[in-house]
């Protein structure tokens, strides 16, 4: 008899424990619900970092434990937004299409309010009809089912290529980055059917939920998005855990050794793949509501390099260390670009954060790429006393991707 | 023959007679058309105007001063005068004679006022004089103003005018008079000769005379007229569908509107009564078989009027033939210039082939100008340098501070280059001596920290130069255009960036194969242990490798900062195509490079032929094409064998 998960892993608890304290912490603060030093933008702020968070973690199982540095995970993660973003889009225009055609002495027909909700909805595009992506964008359980289809099966073709063809390292990096560019040039087009350049907007009102508004909506969508990353949490620890996550460890460190084992390793890849990009596509879905606004940018490649900075700095191979990263450092990037950092005035320049805290964060990030590989992360070590054995330089495997004696602590 | 000789001969001795014959005298010319020139009408005043015209220089003067408004009548005598403003009064001259007849004041003389109908005609008629204008320049510009804008009147004047000294203007203007000949002849038979003399010339004169020919307006007729010229009989269903069909019977006035939903709506709107339309109760009509309903008992009501049915429609449809007629009555003219259109189409289509191959060969060589210096840090030494973009934005901005302080364009781009280089040198030993050095052996991990440079100087240039786009100017020299015909041209600027690529792919090949260098590189990218066995420093070798390429990357970016604007963002527009351009074309083979910059360049222009409109498109499927490319031959079109494949 083995011990339950939790038990073996004491980290999941400790992460499962803050992570409900913080919301608890949040709610009690709020606008909405409690005493109220928080404001609304701010709970939102910490709902789409949640979210953040549930993304980096599942690009922690794909990088940190598979040792596929994908670099086009944010396409899964816009993808899922723009899932849901049809559904709230149709439903809201069509709430208020509604309304305004039944003030005409004539009750509206339902092709009537479809070609009007059209109109409102492409207007922008020059069109007046529904493209026939949006067939199912009058059901939310439908739109519900695309923010995990649609990313997966993208992820599944893809990943099926790719991994078939034996395409490996920074070759897939930059073919996985090739991708999300792809993806975003084509959804800049206007006849794309998602509205080109302008995306969906007005997202952060949920249909039928007027009468809530949004000081107490942010709240849902903080619980939600906390029970998203807690449960996320827990899947892709327990998917890390076990046999399957040994093989997968094991295919990060020598992916031909694995290979002559006997393990399918394009398998095992193509499930680490699918998952991560499913469960971004979720993180996705719960962010842009909350955003109020998705457009093809989101799928700009940097946004995916990004999310491998806040892996990187948090500590890859660690499920919490990118949960951390990801919190710690959008966190700061949002405190240093909102203005609130105060400028260092050195006398003959005053540096404004604004324009600063790029140079910084780049530099940051070589700094701890050179020097503290493990991340943030790395100071739990310290903490705790534990010291990686000494091999005199040596790499723990011979792939080039395999994790480096400092690195190795697991 | 010798008679036919003899009687040319002849014919040319009397022109010039027969000329002078048939110049009468402008005095009486004048005099016979008195009344015409002062008060003049704009249908009747042609004759007039060309027999003036035909009298000689005294004639165009007079034309000339008509047609600006000095034209006047001496009170005292009733005698035509031309007037010059001269101070507070008039200088006069006679206009028979062109004699000088003193000052005079304003109120001695009536000023003739020709409106601006009269006044076009005389403008068309001093044209004509224009072209056998003694001064080249005027003939010029009279027949560039001709080939712009020509009527039929101008044929005429251009067929008297077709003698020119210049051999060159007198080609120009035979090929304009058979292009007008083309378009305005009377006869068909002399159009029809024009049109085919120009064989299979591809020249966009020569379609566009052709086009107003061609055009073609959409009919329906009940009975097709004997000498309706067809182009097309349309089928309904096929060519037309029944719906346009049918409105366009509407808008003739032939058959009643069929009822749209909004005015079967608009119409059902105005007959509610107590809450009810036709019988049918307010709440049902959201649903279009109640409306149907509601409107057909209005129909039976006789309140409104009845809608055309499905059969009328039918029946109204098939009483009418869709055609699409010519404007050009004349069949066998429609026939021989449609057979010459489509001769040129295929000299025109094989001109934009060539066309389409130069814009793709110029994007291929920005692509691999672009990619060369990554083909030498990535390619040879495998590391993955992010920022390698960021260096090309250095060499931009490097461009652009130079022509600061250096004002002449060629001088500053002959600074600039070698400049550029250094500064990309430099910062690149910098960065290899600083960051990669330490991760050789953590490729992955390469990628990331060099990012994480490259937003820092990409911020940098921002803090620097500010987020607007900076010029750099090319010299006067590049600019303007190889134009080789109508369709295929290409600037020059193009050109000089593929020379550029050229002389980059031989410095290369030459550094790699034929120097000391370029054996230590490749002796330590093979087996860096071994070499260093034999002498060779790794460090030192990485470095100047890394500095080279980093090199290359500045110089590319002078040349690409000519033709795109330079912002901090210049160099992410490159990055992900350049690092394609050398996966695709196979890591470690600069012959690869070039393969994969020519296929991306010309898949990428290829595609954008079919949809002209929509680059974005264009990009997007060739990054699919690559990627699918990828899957079937991942180490890229050449690759590496033996033992450098496992590096």
């Amino acid at each position: 008899m083995r011990k339950p998960l939790v038990l073996r892993h004491p980290s999941i608890l400790v992460f499962l424990g803050v992570l409900a304290v913080f919301t608890v912490a949040v709610t009690i603060l709020s606008t909405g619900y409690g005493t109220g030093p928080i404001s609304t933008s701010m709970v939102k702020t910490l709902g789409k970092t949640l979210c953040l968070a549930l993304a980096a973690v599942a690009m922690d199982l794909v990088w940190g434990y598979a040792g596929i540095l994908s670099l086009g995970q944010m396409a899964f993660f816009a993808l899922g937004g723009y899932m849901i973003g049809m559904w709230l889009m149709v439903a809201r225009t069509e709430g208020i299409v509604t309304g305004t055609l039944a003030n005409l002495p004539i009750p509206p027909t339902d092709t009537e309010i479809s070609a009007a909700v059209a109109t409102q909805i492409f207007g922008v595009v020059g069109s007046d009809q529904f493209p026939l992506i949006w067939a199912f964008s009058g059901s939310l359980w439908g739109q519900l089912l695309m923010v995990v289809l649609v990313p997966g099966l993208l992820a599944l073709v893809f990943g099926w290529l790719a991994f078939r063809s034996r395409v490996n390292g920074v070759y897939l990096s930059i073919l996985t980055q090739a991708m999300t560019l792809a993806l975003a040039l084509y959804l800049f087009q206007n006849d794309s059917g998602l509205r080109g350049n302008n995306g969906l907007s007005g997202l952060q009102n949920i249909p039928g939920l007027d009468a809530v508004g949004q000081e107490k909506l942010s709240i849902w969508f903080l619980w939600a998005s906390a029970v998203a990353l807690g449960l996320g949490y827990l899947l892709i620890a327990w998917v890390a855990s076990g046999k399957f996550g040994s093989v997968t460890r094991a295919i990060r460190d020598d992916e031909a050794r694995v290979r002559f084992l006997g393990y399918s390793v394009e398998g095992y890849k193509l499930v680490v793949f699918v998952l991560a990009a499913v469960v971004t596509a979720i993180a996705g879905a719960l962010y842009y509501p909350q955003a109020g606004i998705i457009n093809p940018a989101e799928l700009a490649p940097i946004a995916s390099i990004y999310l491998a900075v806040w892996v990187a700095i948090g500590g890859r191979g660690r499920l919490y260390g990118a949960a951390i990263g990801a919190v710690f450092v959008s966190m700061l990037s949002s405190w240093f670009t909102g203005g609130r950092a105060p400028d260092v005035n050195l006398g003959f320049y005053t540096i404004k954060w604004v324009d600063w805290w790029q140079v910084l964060l780049g530099l940051s990030f070589v700094l701890v790429t050179l020097f503290a590989p493990k991340g943030i992360s790395g100071l739990v070590d310290w903490f705790e006393g534990l010291r990686p054995p000494r091999r005199r330089g040596a790499a723990l495997g011979p792939d080039m991707g395999s994790l480096r004696e400092k690195e190795a602590v697991e | 023959m010798r008679l036919f000789l003899l009687a040319l001969a002849f014919v040319a001795l009397a022109l010039p007679f027969a000329a002078q014959a048939q110049s009468p005298d402008l005095g009486a010319v004048i005099a016979q058309h008195r009344d015409q020139i002062e008060k003049p009408s704009r249908q009747s005043v042609g004759p007039v105007i060309e027999a003036i015209a035909a009298s000689g220089p005294l004639g165009a003067a007079l034309l000339q001063a008509w047609g600006d408004r000095l034209l006047a009548i001496r009170k005292s005598d009733g005698l035509l005068v031309i007037t010059a403003p001269d101070g507070d009064g008039l200088t006069l001259t006679d206009a028979a004679t062109g004699a000088g007849l003193g000052a005079a004041a304003e109120g001695d003389v009536t000023l003739l006022r020709p409106n601006s109908g009269v006044r076009g005609v005389i403008s068309a008629a001093l044209a004509g004089n224009a072209l056998s204008d003694p001064d080249p320049k005027r003939r010029i510009e009279a027949l560039d103003s001709l080939s712009r804008r020509a009527d039929a009147s101008q044929l005429a004047l251009l067929r008297q005018a077709l003698d020119d000294p210049d051999p060159a203007l007198a080609a120009r203007k035979a090929r304009l008079e058979r292009l007008l000949t083309i378009q305005y002849d009377p006869d068909p038979a002399a159009r029809i000769t024009a049109i085919e003399s120009f064989g299979g010339d591809s020249g966009l004169d020569f379609r566009a005379s052709l086009n107003p020919i061609l055009t073609t307006r959409r009919v329906a007729l009940e009975q097709v007229p004997a000498d309706a010229n067809i182009a097309r009989k349309l089928s309904l269903g096929s060519d037309l569908s029944r719906d346009e069909a049918y409105a366009m019977l509407v808008a003739d006035g032939t058959a009643p509107a069929r009822l749209t939903s909004d005015a079967m709506r608009a119409t059902l709107a105005q007959h509610i009564a107590d809450g009810m339309v036709g019988g049918v109760s307010l709440a049902q009509l959201g649903d279009q078989a109640a409306r149907d309903r509601a409107y057909t008992a209005l129909e039976t009501q006789g309140i409104v009027q009845p809608a055309a049915s499905e059969a009328e429609v039918d029946a109204a449809l098939s009483r009418y033939n869709f055609l699409d007629l010519y404007a050009e009555p004349d069949a066998d003219v429609t026939t021989s210039a449609r057979a010459a259109l489509r001769g040129t189409e295929t000299r025109i289509g094989l001109m934009q082939a060539a066309d389409l191959s130069l814009d793709a060969l110029s994007l291929a060589s920005i692509y691999f100008l672009a990619a060369i210096g990554l083909a030498v840090t990535f390619g040879v030494m495998g590391v993955i340098n992010m920022a390698h973009g960021e260096f090309i934005m250095m060499g931009a901005y490097t461009g652009y501070v130079v022509q600061q302080f250096i004002t002449d364009k060629t001088v500053s781009l002959i600074v600039a280059l070698p400049l550029a280089f250094v500064v990309t040198f430099a910062a690149g030993v910098a960065l290899e001596r600083l960051v990669i050095r330490h991760l050789y052996k953590r490729p992955l991990e390469t990628l990331l920290a060099t990012f994480g440079v490259s937003i820092a100087l990409q911020q940098l240039a921002k803090n620097i130069f500010g987020t607007q786009a900076r010029p750099l100017t090319s010299p006067a020299w590049l600019d303007g255009a190889l134009t080789f015909n109508d369709v295929v041209s290409i600037s020059y600027i193009r050109i000089a960036i593929f020379v550029l690529a050229m002389v980059f792919l031989g410095l290369y090949l030459f550094i790699m194969n034929r120097t000391r260098l370029g054996l230590e590189v490749r002796a330590v990218t093979q087996n860096p242990g071994m070499a260093a066995s034999m002498g060779i420093s790794p460090d030192r070798i990485n470095m100047l490798t890394f500095g080279l390429g980093s090199g290359i990357a500045g110089i590319a970016g002078v040349a690409i900062g000519l033709f795109a604007k330079v912002t901090s963002e210049l160099g992410s527009d490159y990055i992900v195509q350049s690092f394609m351009t050398v996966v695709v074309g196979g890591v470690g083979n600069i012959w690869g490079t070039l393969a994969g910059a020519a296929l991306i360049g010309f898949l990428q222009k290829g595609i954008e032929w079919f949809n002209p409109a929509n680059t974005l498109a264009a990009q997007t499927y060739m990054i699919l094409f690559i990627i699918i490319f990828i899957q079937f031959r991942p180490r890229g079109i050449i690759a590496a064998k033996g033992r450098a494949a496992g590096a």
